[in-house]
């Protein structure tokens, strides 16, 4: 049974129902209302079965990360024999923990603002700016995504071997200072813009720094908190490039230092699923933030 | 139905450049073309420098030292040698490179209708006033932040030949399972059921990010003309999503060429080269075959492709993506 | 406007041209750096630390540097799975550290190549001769064993004393494993007698139980296509379904046959030393046996090894430390005393601590299994294509995609052309 307090709100018409138009879908305004609860309830159920298929990995590390003992069960069980935090104590212990979770965190927050920056401007140029050859140009950008990244870590080392910055932090970050998936997402979203919102601003005298600032980035608010989402995932996630270009103990990420605790012939599973585990916890909450950022962007911007 | 296509009026890029020309040139015509024109010029390096400089400098400079290798014989170890178009001759008539881009197409035709359908579908029911909507946005996120090597250890439970809970499912109604990964014939079909699962909410947040860039008003003028849930869902969302839909085909069908990881993990490209994928020859002929250069010809053979089928959907874009 | 594609066209002519330079190997050189006029700081990247052993690692520099006062080691530890896509790199890109790990697999590759730097002087008699032998090549030594680990029988003894069958013992042949893995097998119960990967890892050392060559004398053809090589596949596929689980039921998953064993519903395995430790607390008795043998005996060995760089300046530092971590007493009693993988020296009395470090009982064994050892062969560039290449054709045969005798032909065609 759908719940009365969800059936009443759902009669009300959406625009007088709070201050986040857009979060709101078109299904929830006409369908005869008769039918509403049931249609809602079915998708519900769903959404749920759907939801716990989704999550069942998610407990599955977390049940393997308390489970001590030999290897990993070919069948997941869900509620260890022994619970025990060892795996965890002995991430903490093993690895130096607060530097690790630092150098992490300092390098995925460096690489999206400075994707957010970097893809934001040149997107300007793809969406609002003519030039000839501009659609060549963009093609470019979208060309570097298209060779396989294993292919040029040798080249790279190479290169940054000669910049001298093999095991730096700035090694780590500066292949992905720009992102063309950052340029290609933003640009999407600015050509979905009514072009009439510039031109009014360009009648006011606006020059295109004002209207990219003032007008052009607060409206792609939803897609900005998207790239934020993805450009830290994979700042957060990234392995084999900080693997090769960083030595020293001091700068090694996350990733790095999970890799690390496995040995030679050995697997800890519980030790890995406890770091999968770390890991996860610090992305999900930047989604849940950046979501909750992309209603709130969206219901301040005020275009209807 | 006309009311949402008027408001979000069709406008094809070459009219809107000469739109956004005509308004600039029109405003410095009165302080000289000249100086504008540099301006403008100026305007569009310093945007596009902080993105260009590093994208060329880290990625299309190792690119082209990567097809300078690709005519070279290199083992990593010891100095190269020229073999010309040597290493490209070879892997097109090596049955294994064939095998790898086969799989790498059929993986995306079988990858992509499954992600966009099933993340189109999730992004408009969770942008419905559903309960626990933002639980649910972060449950259906969560495969995407799982590493693969988790994620395929609970695939390759669930798709276990005997005792697995897809085949188990199946010989409720009737059905003999196959033998998923270890069969030849199955083993690719397994890794994209896996894949498709993992990246729904990819294409999930991408998608919402596009419905709720929807103006409100065109739904509530379609409402006020009487047009029900379907008509909305056509005239409305379809036609104003295209923009993230053409996002999410382009990327998908780069990432589909590129894939890896779940080759990786969850077959290692096995049965017998049945799952191969081109990545993951890469990957082998770099830095376990001793094979540099052969590796990086077969990187820019796939980087030909890729960029020739992206080629040909920027050009078809024209024909059914709605800007603004 | 045109300013850009001006810039655009210089830059992609800077890039072709660029290129063309950095890839030309860069110059060589070691990362290390010269303190002083005496003082020197060598860089060792290694993985055999990594995991469990950082700290005893630096129990062992701290020791070195005490007895050699003006010389630094700087470690850096990579996980093993990376280590070797990380030494390629470094390699190619002239950033190798003075000392560096290696493993036997790989050892042609490296020193065929010029990448090691050749080892003078050394009493190799400190070491197990077959172990010292295997790091030289036309009689130069270019590399020094760090330590070994070899394959053994482990038993379950409670399965073994539940079925009324004797345990493992050293005069057992192919016949009496196979005897005894059917009466232990009980698959409804899901208890299994026997587990032995189907693997290149396998296949070379079976040939040679079963009195075959996986090689030609010269090392140019493979020899294993033979009733011999052909009796060493059966061996391990028919096991596959019958006492051992097919890869249907899981065989071949990461660590399925650890847990089986773990859980008291394996009675043999085929598997390494390194395990020992993981067993310390299963609720059962086990021990372990020299593999069985068919015509003769034959034990897998595996072993890492310390090499120095060709392109290390301080190669006499770096000497001294490559002796000090492959065979000093320091080395030997730290090793010891983590259960880390066991030292490669000859002088089986100072192992004597080893012999009484608790379960397994009969670790006499992994020292009997040395008498008789089947080394992998080493053929340079194309090993890991080797390797693949006979994996992927006994899992086809295993699967009963094609025969053994084909899978074993196939093998050989595919492999015989990497030899050349």
């Amino acid at each position: 049974m759908p719940d009365q307090r969800q059936a009443t709100a759902a009669k009300r018409p959406a625009w007088s129902r709070g201050r986040t138009p857009g979060a709101e879908n078109p299904s929830s305004t006409t369908p005869p209302i008769r039918r509403r609860p049931v249609w809602k309830a079915v998708l519900l159920v769903a959404l749920i079965l759907g939801a716990c298929v989704m999550f069942f990995p998610f407990l599955w590390s977390l049940s393997t990360s308390v489970s001590s003992g030999v290897g990993m069960s070919a069948t997941p069980e869900l509620i260890p024999d022994n619970p025990s935090f060892a795996a965890y104590a002995e991430l903490f212990r093993k690895t130096p923990f607060a530097r690790i979770i630092a150098n992490s965190l300092g390098l995925a927050v460096a690489t999206t603002v400075l994707q957010i920056i970097t893809s934001s401007m040149a997107a300007y140029v793809f969406s609002r700016m003519p030039f000839p050859g501009r659609s060549i140009v963009f093609a470019l950008y979208l060309a570097t995504m298209m060779i396989p990244m294993q292919v040029l870590l040798v080249p790279l080392f190479v290169q940054m071997r000669n910049l001298g910055l093999v095991d730096s932090y700035l090694g780590v970050l500066l292949p992905s200072v720009a992102s063309a998936f950052g340029v290609f997402l933003l640009r999407q979203a600015m050509n979905s813009l009514p072009r009439e919102l510039d031109e009014a601003a360009r009648i006011d005298g606006a020059g295109h720094l004002t209207i990219f600032s003032r007008i052009i980035l607060p409206l792609v608010g939803p897609s900005i908190a998207t790239l934020t989402v993805f450009s830290f995932m994979n700042s957060w996630n990234s392995f084999l490039w900080p693997l090769i270009i960083l030595r020293s103990n001091e700068l090694k990420t996350l990733p790095l230092a999970l890799a690390g605790l496995q040995g030679q012939y050995t697997t800890r599973w519980d030790v890995m699923m406890a770091g999968s585990i770390v890991s996860i916890l610090p992305m999900l909450a930047i989604y849940l933030f950046a979501q909750k950022y992309v209603i709130q962007g969206v219901a301040n911007t005020g275009i209807k | 139905m006309s009311v949402g296509l008027s408001s979000a009026s069709m406008s094809p890029v070459a009219g809107s450049l000469d739109r956004t020309k005509g308004s600039c040139s029109a405003g410095a015509a009165r302080r000289g073309r000249r100086a504008s024109r540099v301006k403008y010029a100026l305007i569009i390096i310093l945007f596009l420098a902080p993105s260009a400089i590093p994208l060329v400098y880290f990625t299309v400079y190792p690119m082209f030292s990567a097809l300078w290798v690709s005519f070279h014989k290199w083992n990593l170890l010891s100095d190269m040698t020229w073999v010309g178009v040597g290493n490209y001759i070879d892997l097109i008539h090596d049955p294994l490179t064939q095998r790898a881009f086969l799989n790498s197409v059929l993986y995306i035709v079988g990858y992509f209708p499954l992600v966009y359908v099933g993340g189109l579908g999730l992004a408009i029911a969770l942008n419905s006033a559903v309960p626990f909507r933002n639980f649910l946005r972060g449950v259906y996120f969560l495969p995407v932040v799982t590493s693969w090597i988790v994620v395929a250890l609970v695939w390759r439970w669930l798709l276990n030949p005997s005792g697995g809970v897809a085949n188990y499912l199946l010989s409720l109604v009737g059905v003999q399972g196959p033998g998923w990964w270890t069969d030849p014939h199955w083993a690719l079909p397994s890794i994209i059921l896996a894949s498709a699962w993992k990246d729904l909410g990819f294409v999930m947040v991408i998608l919402l990010a596009g419905l709720q860039s929807i103006p409100q008003d065109l739904y509530e003028a379609a409402r006020v003309d009487g047009a029900g849930w379907w008509a909305r869902l056509r005239h409305i969302t379809f036609p104003m999503l295209t923009p993230s839909t053409f996002f999410v085909t382009v990327i998908s069908l780069i990432n589909g060429f590129q894939v890896f990881d779940q080759v990786y993990a969850m077959t290692g490209g096995g049965p017998a080269g049945a799952s191969t994928v081109v990545v993951e020859r890469v990957y082998d002929l770099t830095f376990r075959y001793s094979q540099a250069g052969t590796a990086s010809a077969l990187s820019w053979m796939l980087f030909l492709l890729v960029l020739l089928v992206t080629v040909v959907q920027m050009i078809g874009q024209r024909k059914w993506v709605n800007y603004a | 406007m045109s300013r850009l594609t001006h810039l655009v066209r210089l830059g992609l002519a800077a890039v072709v041209g660029l290129s063309l330079a950095a890839c030309s190997n860069g110059t060589p050189g070691g990362t290390s750096s010269t303190a002083g006029s005496e003082d020197v700081t060598i860089t060792y990247t290694n993985f055999i630390s990594a995991g469990a052993n950082e700290a005893n690692l630096t129990k062992i520099v701290d020791a070195f540097e005490a007895a050699n006062p003006g010389i630094t080691v700087d470690v850096k530890t990579l996980p093993y799975a990376d280590y070797f896509t990380a030494l390629q790199t470094d390699i190619a890109g002239g950033t190798v550290a003075d000392v560096f790990d290696i493993e036997y697999a790989n050892y042609k590759a490296y020193q065929a190549n010029g990448v090691l730097a050749a080892i003078k002087g050394v009493d190799t008699s400190v070491y197990q001769a077959n172990l010292a032998q295997a790091y030289a090549t036309d009689g130069t030594q270019y590399a020094l064993p760090s330590s070994f680990s070899n394959v053994v029988l482990y038993y379950n003894k409670d399965l073994f004393d539940a079925a009324g069958v004797a345990y493992p013992a050293a005069d057992w042949t192919w016949a009496d494993e196979k005897a005894a893995a059917e009466k232990l097998t009980n698959q409804e119960a899901g208890q299994w007698g026997d587990y032995q990967p189907i693997s290149y890892n396998e296949y070379y050392k079976v040939v040679a139980q079963a009195g075959g060559k996986y090689l030609n004398a010269g090392g140019t053809d493979t020899a294993f296509n033979t009733p011999q090589g052909i009796a060493a596949a059966k061996w391990l596929v028919e096991k596959s379904g019958t006492v051992m689980p097919t890869a249907e039921q899981g065989a071949g998953t990461a660590d399925f046959d650890s847990k089986l064993f773990a859980d008291g519903k394996l009675a043999m395995w085929h598997t390494g030393i390194w395990m020992f430790g993981s067993l310390a607390d299963v609720p059962f008795a086990w021990d372990i046996a020299v593999e069985p043998g068919d015509t003769t005996k034959a034990s897998a060995m595996f072993s890492n090894a310390m090499a120095i760089s060709a392109t290390s300046k301080h190669a006499e530092a770096a000497q001294k430390w490559v002796e000090y971590m492959t065979s000093s007493d320091v080395m030997v009693d730290t090793r010891l005393a983590a259960g880390w993988e066991l030292p490669p020296i000859s002088d089986e009395a100072k192992l004597g601590a080893y012999l009484k470090a608790g379960a397994p009982a009969n670790r006499q064994a992994v020292f009997d299994a040395l008498d008789k050892v089947a080394l992998s062969p080493s053929i340079g560039d194309n090993q890991a294509q080797m390797q693949d290449l006979v994996t992927e054709q006994l899992t086809e045969a295993a699967a009963g995609r094609v025969s053994v005798e084909e899978a074993v032909a196939a093998a050989a065609t595919k492999v015989d052309p990497l030899l050349k």
